[in-house]
C-alpha cells in the first residue's frame, strides 16, 4: 500500500543542531492528519521535507510512494500551504489563479473561480491588500484548485482570528469530503486539530513522540490516579507517559493495549488535549534529564 | 512558466522600456542633424566650412552625447541591481518561493526559466541601447577617432551586453547567498563597479601583447621639461595620440636605442638651466605650438630631441578593436554563465 507520507530514520540538521531526528513514520492515505507540537518542533522542518523544500540530513522520505518533488507529476500531486500563506504581494488574485494554471497541469479553473467568488474576492484585487484569513484562502485555493491527492497545510491558522480559524477549517473540511483528498495539518495548538482530525502524529523535541489512528490513541491511553505505591505496581504491560505526584495520590498518563483491571486505581478516559500534553510533557521531562545528566558529568 | 515568469517580472519592464523609448525618441530627433552634417563634412571645400561643420558635429549635442553615454555605461549595473538581486532574493524573503516551488513545475525548469527570461531580457535591453548610441554617434566617433576610450569602447557594440549579462548574474548570485534583496542590491552594485574597473584599467590594456610603434616626435601629444630638486633637467613626454588606438606608453629612443638622459640634456641644452627658477610646468607646447609664448631655449631643445630621438608608443593598434570586444564581451559573459550555474547549484543545494 502507498502511504501519504513514509518515512524512516529521517533526519534534518542545522549546524550543529537536530531539527528533526530519527523520524519513522507511515501515515496512511485517506485520513485528517493532525502534525501537533510546541513551536519548534520540527512541523514545518517535517513538512518542508516532505515538499522537498529542503532534503534530508539522513534516512529517507517518500511522499505517496514517490520521492518529494520528483517530478512535475509529483509536485502536482501534493497541495501545499507554507506558514504564513505566501502569496505574491504585487500581484492580483486572478493573476495567482493564472500562474496556478500556467504552472500545473491538473489545474481546475472552475473550482478555483467558484471558491473566489464563494468568498467573496474581487479578482482584481491585489494580494498585498487581503485580509490575513483571506489570504490564507486565497492560498488554500491554490493548493486545491490543482486537484491534489495530497494537502499539507503549515499552520494554516495560526495567524488567524477565532472566528476565521473556525471558518477556515469549515471550508477545509467541506474540501476534504468533495475532493477526496488526504491531509496533513500542522499546528500548536491541539483544540484547532481537535474537531478535524482523525490521525495524529505529536513532535516534541525534534523527534515523534507518538502517532496513530485517534481512535485507537483515545482508546489505548488512561488517565489514572491511585497512590504513589501503586505506580510501582503496574503490569510492564501498561507504559507510563507521564505522571505527577503528591504524598498522598498520583496522576499518571499511561498507555495500555489491555484494560486496566487494578482496583487501587480509578480510571478516566483522555481527551486528545490530555493527550497531547502527557507527550510534550514527557519530552520536555527527558530534556531535562539529559541537561542534568550533562551537567552531573562536569 | 515563460509566461508566468513575464507576468512577474511585467513592472520592471515597463519602466526599462519607457527609459529606452525616451532615449530613442531623443536620439532619433537628433540624429538625422548629426547625419546629415557629416554628409556635407565629406563633401566641403572651404576650411571655414569644414571646421564650423566638424565642429558643429563634435561639439554641437554634448549633452546628448554625455547623458546617452553615461546611461549606456550604468544601465548594465542598474538591471543587475534592480533585475538580477530580486529575482530570487525577494522569493526567499518573502517566503513566496515555498508556493512557487509547490506547484507542479519542477524546480530546474522554474529557476533556469526565470534567470533565461530576466538574463536575455537584460542583455537586449542593453543591447538596444548600445546599438541606439553606436548608431547615434558614429559620424562623432569617426571625427574624434578614439573608439578605445572608455566612453566609447565602454558603452558601444558588442561589450555592453556582455557587462549587462554579468551584471544581473552577479545580482543573481549576490540574491542567492544574501538570500535578502537589499544587501543583494548593494553586493551587486560594489562588486560589479569593482570588476568593471579593475579590468578595464588592468586587463583590457593586456588582452592581446600591446605592439611597439615607432613615431617622430612632432606626433606626439605634448611634453615639457622639469627639473628635479637635485637640479637635473628630464625631459616629459605624454604619449602621443594614434587615431582610435589604446596608447599605454611612450619612451624616448636615440639612435642605437639609447635613452634621453639628464646628462644628454645638461650638454646639448644648456640654456635650459636658469639658476633658482625652475623651468617646470608652464614649459610645455603642444603639436602645433599651442599653449602660449615658448622660450626660444625650449624650442631649439626640443628640435635637439627631435632630431636625435624618436618616440616609441606601446599601444593596441585600432585593428584590434573587434576583437577586443569580442575577447573581452566573450570573457563577461563566460563569467556570467559561470555564475548562473552557480546560482542554481547553491539554489538546489540549499533548498533541495
Amino acid at each position: 500500500m502507498t502511504y501519504a507520507i513514509s518515512a524512516s530514520g529521517l533526519g534534518k540538521r542545522y549546524g550543529r543542531k537536530w531539527a528533526l531526528s530519527n523520524c519513522s513514520l507511515d501515515i496512511p492515505e485517506g485520513r485528517v492528519v493532525g502534525l501537533v507540537g510546541p513551536n519548534g518542533a520540527g512541523k514545518t522542518t517535517l513538512l518542508h521535507l516532505a515538499v522537498g523544500l529542503l532534503s534530508p540530513t539522513v534516512g529517507s522520505i517518500s511522499v505517496l510512494g514517490e520521492g518529494p518533488a520528483s517530478s512535475a507529476e509529483q509536485l502536482g500531486r501534493i497541495g501545499f500551504v507554507a506558514q504564513d500563506t505566501p502569496v505574491y504581494s504585487g500581484l492580483s488574485i486572478d493573476a495567482h489563479l493564472q500562474m496556478g494554471a500556467a504552472l500545473n497541469s491538473t489545474w481546475d479553473a472552475q473550482v478555483a473561480k467558484q471558491r473566489i467568488n464563494d468568498l467573496g474576492l474581487d479578482p482584481g484585487q491585489r494580494a498585498g491588500r487581503l485580509s490575513g484569513g483571506q489570504r490564507a484562502q486565497l492560498a488554500l485555493t491554490l493548493a486545491i484548485a490543482k486537484r491534489p491527492a495530497l494537502l499539507l497545510l503549515d499552520e494554516p491558522v495560526a495567524s488567524l482570528d477565532p472566528l476565521a480559524r473556525r471558518e477556515f477549517l469549515a471550508i477545509l473540511m467541506e474540501v476534504v469530503v468533495e475532493h477526496n483528498v488526504s491531509v496533513i495539518l500542522s499546528s500548536h495548538l491541539v483544540a484547532d486539530l481537535e474537531r478535524v482530525c482523525d490521525y495524529l502524529v505529536v513532535l516534541a523535541a525534534s523527534r515523534v513522540q507518538v502517532n496513530g489512528a485517534v481512535d485507537d490513541l483515545l482508546s489505548t491511553h488512561h488517565r489514572i490516579t491511585g497512590t504513589p505505591k501503586d505506580l510501582k505496581n503496574l503490569p510492564d504491560t501498561v507504559q507510563v507517559i507521564e505522571s505527577s505526584s503528591t504524598d498522598r495520590q498520583t496522576t499518571a498518563t499511561v498507555r495500555s493495549v489491555d484494560p486496566i483491571m487494578d482496583p487501587a486505581w480509578s480510571i478516566e478516559s483522555v481527551t486528545m488535549e490530555d493527550l497531547v500534553l502527557a507527550y510534550m510533557g514527557q519530552a520536555e521531562e527527558q530534556r531535562r534529564d539529559l541537561v542534568r545528566s550533562k551537567g552531573g558529568a562536569k | 512558466m515563460i509566461r508566468f515568469a513575464w507576468r512577474q517580472f511585467r513592472f520592471q519592464v515597463i519602466v526599462v522600456s519607457v527609459l529606452l523609448v525616451a532615449v530613442a525618441v531623443v536620439l532619433l530627433v537628433t540624429g538625422p542633424q548629426i547625419a546629415h552634417d557629416f554628409a556635407e563634412l565629406k563633401g566641403c571645400k572651404a576650411n571655414n566650412d569644414c571646421n564650423f561643420l566638424s565642429n558643429a558635429i563634435q561639439n554641437g549635442h554634448n549633452k546628448i552625447l554625455n547623458f546617452a553615454t553615461a546611461l549606456s555605461l550604468v544601465l548594465p549595473a542598474l538591471l543587475g541591481i534592480f533585475w538580477g538581486a530580486p529575482l530570487i532574493a525577494r522569493e526567499i524573503e518573502s517566503g513566496t518561493y515555498r508556493l512557487a516551488w509547490s506547484q507542479g513545475v519542477t524546480r530546474s525548469k522554474w529557476i533556469i526559466t526565470k534567470l533565461s527570461v530576466v538574463g536575455l531580457a537584460s542583455m537586449i535591453a542593453a543591447g538596444l541601447m548600445s546599438w541606439m548610441l553606436t548608431w547615434w554617434a558614429s559620424p562623432i566617433d569617426t571625427l574624434n577617432a578614439n573608439r578605445f576610450s572608455t566612453q566609447v569602447y565602454d558603452t558601444h557594440y558588442v561589450v555592453p551586453i556582455a557587462y549587462a549579462a554579468f551584471a544581473f548574474a552577479v545580482g543573481v548570485t549576490a540574491g542567492v547567498l544574501w538570500r535578502r534583496t537589499l544587501p543583494a542590491m548593494a553586493t551587486t552594485l560594489v562588486v560589479y563597479t569593482a570588476v568593471r574597473v579593475t579590468l578595464t584599467e588592468k586587463l583590457r590594456p593586456y588582452l592581446l601583447t600591446p605592439l611597439k610603434l615607432a613615431t617622430k616626435l612632432s606626433r606626439s601629444g605634448g611634453y615639457g621639461f622639469e627639473q628635479t630638486p637635485s637640479g637635473r633637467l628630464t625631459f616629459i613626454d605624454s604619449p602621443g595620440n594614434e587615431p582610435n588606438s589604446l596608447v599605454l606608453n611612450g619612451d624616448m629612443v636615440g639612435k642605437h636605442g639609447a635613452a634621453l638622459t639628464s646628462q644628454w640634456l645638461d650638454t646639448h641644452c644648456p640654456k635650459m638651466i636658469t639658476r633658482g627658477a625652475p623651468v617646470s610646468g608652464h614649459h610645455s607646447v603642444g603639436i602645433k605650438g599651442i599653449g602660449g609664448p615658448v622660450p626660444k631655449a625650449f624650442s631649439e631643445c626640443v628640435t635637439k630631441i627631435a632630431a636625435n630621438f624618436h618616440q616609441v608608443l606601446t599601444l593596441q593598434p585600432a585593428s584590434r578593436f573587434w576583437p577586443f570586444q569580442w575577447i573581452e564581451g566573450g570573457i563577461f559573459l563566460a563569467v556570467a554563465i559561470a555564475l548562473c550555474v552557480f546560482s542554481y547549484w547553491w539554489l538546489r543545494k540549499r533548498f533541495a
